[in-house]
């Protein structure tokens, strides 16, 4: 364990009475050092690791810290895929990775990635469970016998025979993590798995991670939200410029204090808890004062109209159905009475909602309940939707709800069409004013940035490009859907402080969520949608 | 009734109809045996339950069919006759392909359509790229539907007037988001064994039954008699 002691002397706190039995380590990193070529991030210098077998071990850091990197040199996709200079060797299960094929590693590593949507072979689930297997040519019967082993342990048998493109974000991943299963791999490696996902989505997949630690796998999880993970491991690893600075074992790590935690700029270990509690049980005081307020905001316009402090959004009648047929006589039927019992079949119905404007107001609700609808709804990408906006006495509906309103879409790749940042601002006003462009792009701190391609910009960046070209377009609301969804704490703190700051030169701003963190950073108001319906 | 069919009937259906396309009909005859052909995949499609694209397809063919037999013909002056022409030409002549081929591909899951590769003893390499394109329908489809999404919130819908701009606004990010979904996909699919000197097997197996056997034989059939009556005759 020579290669160990250079780590062994920067660790801070490990009691060293809980470490493993010292067999031979499954997983051996020596002296590696690593450069993608033409960037500088995710680089790594001289890191040594090694992992014993059996060991579930939690990777942290900030974006760019190198724990992808990490990952890639174990899965073989480093050097073998990403290329770049590297030095030193890895060792996984006695073989060599840079003397390896890819192909061969198949069935010792497997690897569930970030984005559900483009890990994905097949376009149907049974044939994606079965894609590892079949590739490294095991007979059909044996491959059968795997999957149905796989489906019934993880109780996906609802999701056979299913379009992958029609499932949801937690569907997905599990899927994903099942065709992994399939291979029976010795080590799993997860990299950032949770960032797409909602707290129930987490919890099954949490439960995914405990199954194969049972099964005695050896499983390396690089993760920024660390509360669903914290009683599973049984080492963290902390990673800053491309080297590992500290580390502890499981239980010193949950026993990290607040500050401490804060202080490494990591998501806390424990907050995120207290929040989920106080969003499915109605339990828990922190957010209780939250709740009644958002509850406040609700079905009462006489309230609004009377209320002593500022002005309001109304959002009226905002049903929609994606099912053509419905919708048109539901709706009307829904809207004449305004009761809820009409609206069954509705993927969306809000008959009537009042929002404080100039304030930040955050969206939650699972996956696939009709946050996302409901966003769609209120920026008028929907366009059956009737949904009336009135904001200062002016009602908006129709294509008006265009101007109106500004989505920043999670995939902010969508929405930059231009080659500059400046272009990009321009092509949003209707009459180019470049003064005004480049104060909206000072605001943003983003007058740097000018004349660069938005595409050759960090994801903070190519966000607040999107945003900028919503203040240039005139929009007073902005929706965020799923902003700081892998990002981590740093980042997150910076768009909560941008959201408040948007808030604060008066535009509404709506943002849909599953990070309790950042409701509790940046939300003045809490909408909870379940169903279609506001709660 | 649903009637499935091996991947391999659907590939020689796309073949013998391309075939079929490429060659002009100019006898009622010839019109006949076209239409039958194009007929077919769309009661197919019918009987996979997909009704939305069938029927879109039979109105489309449909009306291009009847606007070329009853109300063009090569004394039609103007424009717009012109462009119906044009537009009902191309629709006739080259429907009954697109229709095939979407029948397909929207049927064929990717596991059915890699064994029934291999049972024609194509090499993987081919049928791995041709696998992908398949994956790549739908992605490219949920990506520009976004695309659109976002240039409607933008007010960008018609590029300012300028059609090239209205190109270049939605290829651009589709570009882009195409080649990074590519990318993470090949790695995510070699790390799970893809492309490996190991014979790949498949647990799908598959079988010719009988209406495989009927529709390959009246596909051929409708070639030799498309052929025999438009150069023998």
């Amino acid at each position: 364990m020579n290669e160990y002691s250079a780590v062994n002397e920067i660790k801070e706190q490990t009691d060293g009475s809980e470490t493993m039995e010292k067999s031979r380590p499954v997983i051996e990193i020596r002296n590696v050092s690593f450069r993608y070529k033409g960037s500088s991030e995710g680089l790594l210098s001289d890191v040594s690791l090694s992992f014993q077998e059996g060991e579930t071990v939690l990777l942290c850091g900030a974006s760019g810290c190198g724990k992808t990197t990490i990952l890639r040199l174990i899965n073989g996709l480093i050097p073998h895929y990403y290329s770049g200079e590297m030095t030193g060797d890895v060792i996984v299960d006695g073989r060599n990775i840079r003397e390896t094929e890819l192909h061969d590693l198949a069935g010792t590593v497997g690897t569930v990635f970030q984005n559900p949507r483009s890990q994905f072979f097949s376009v149907d689930t049974d044939g994606e469970i079965v894609f590892g297997p079949e590739n490294i040519g095991l007979s059909p019967k044996e491959i059968l016998r795997r999957k149905d082993l796989v489906v019934s342990e993880m109780r996906i048998g609802t999701l056979l025979d299913r379009s992958l493109f029609e499932l949801s974000g937690g569907e997905k991943q599990k899927i994903a993590c099942a065709s992994v299963s399939a291979l029976l791999p010795k080590i799993i490696l997860l990299d950032e798995p949770s960032s797409n996902l909602d707290w129930n989505a987490i919890s099954d997949l949490r439960e995914s991670i405990r199954r194969w630690k049972e099964q005695g796998k050896t499983i390396l999880i690089s993760e920024h939200r660390l509360w669903y993970v914290k009683d599973l491991i049984d080492r963290v690893l902390y990673l800053s410029d491309g080297d590992v600075k500290q580390e502890w074992n499981g239980e010193a790590f949950r026993n990290l204090s607040e500050e401490k935690v804060a202080e490494l700029k990591l998501r806390p270990i424990t907050l995120e808890e207290k929040y989920i509690r106080a969003f499915t049980d109605e339990k828990g005081a922190i957010t209780a004062s939250k709740k009644s307020e958002a509850r406040n905001c609700r079905f009462d316009t006489d309230k609004a109209e009377n209320g002593p402090s500022g002005k309001k959004v109304i959002l009226s009648e905002f049903c929609f159905s994606y099912d053509r047929k419905r919708s048109g006589g539901h709706l009307r039927k829904c809207l004449k009475n305004g009761t809820i019992g009409e609206c069954d079949g509705l993927q969306l119905c809000i008959p009537n909602l009042v929002l404080p404007e100039g304030k930040v107001i955050g969206v939650i609700g699972r996956n696939g309940t009709g946050k996302s609808t409901f966003l769609r709804c209120v920026c008028g990408l929907e366009k059956r939707c009737p949904g009336v906006i009135t904001v200062d006495g002016k009602a908006y509906k129709g294509k008006e709800r265009l101007k109106l309103t500004y989505m920043v879409m999670q995939d902010v790749n969508h929405q930059l069409f231009t080659d500059s940042v400046k272009a990009e601002v321009l092509l949003s006003m209707e009459k180019e004013d470049e003064k005004r462009c480049d104060e909206i792009l000072s605001n943003l701190g983003l007058l740097p940035y000018k004349d660069k391609h938005p595409m050759a910009l960090s994801g903070g960046q190519k966000q607040r490009v999107a945003i900028a070209s919503a203040i240039a377009a005139g929009a007073k609301i902005l929706l965020f859907d799923e902003p700081t969804s892998g990002l981590d704490y740093a980042h997150m703190k910076q768009v909560g402080q941008m959201l408040q700051n948007l808030a604060r030169t008066g535009s509404t701003v709506l943002v849909s969520t599953h990070d309790p963190e950042l409701l509790a950073l940046c939300c003045d108001e809490v909408i909870h949608i379940e169903s279609g319906r506001v709660l | 009734m649903r009637i499935t069919l091996d991947p391999r009937t659907k590939l020689f259906m796309v073949l013998i109809v391309s075939m079929v396309v490429l060659m002009p009909a100019t006898t009622p005859l010839l019109w006949g045996i076209r239409i039958c052909m194009t007929m077919i995949p769309i009661l197919l499609l019918l009987s996979e339950k997909r009704y939305a694209s069938a029927i879109r397809f039979l109105i489309f063919y449909g009306v291009a069919l009847i606007l070329t037999f009853f109300f063009l013909s090569k004394e039609s002056q103007g424009i717009l006759s012109a462009i119906l022409i044009g537009y009902c030409g191309i629709v006739v002549q080259f429907m009954p392909g697109i229709i095939t081929a979407w029948y397909c591909v929207r049927t064929t899951k990717i596991g059915e359509f890699m064994s029934a590769m291999q049972k024609m003893h194509i090499p993987d390499g081919i049928a791995i790229s041709l696998a992908v394109v398949m994956r790549f329908f739908p992605t490219i489809k949920e990506e520009y539907g976004s695309i659109r999404d976002a240039m409607k919130m933008r007010g960008i819908m018609f590029g300012g007037g300028n059609a090239l701009r209205m190109v270049e606004f939605r290829m651009i990010p589709l570009l882009f988001s195409c080649v990074n979904i590519g990318d993470e996909l090949s790695a995510a699919a070699i790390t799970r064994g893809l492309g490996g000197k190991v014979r790949r097997t498949s647990v799908v197996e598959l079988k010719l039954h009988a209406q495989d056997v009927i529709l390959m034989m009246l596909f051929t059939a409708a070639l030799l008699v498309f052929v025999f009556f438009k150069y023998f005759r």
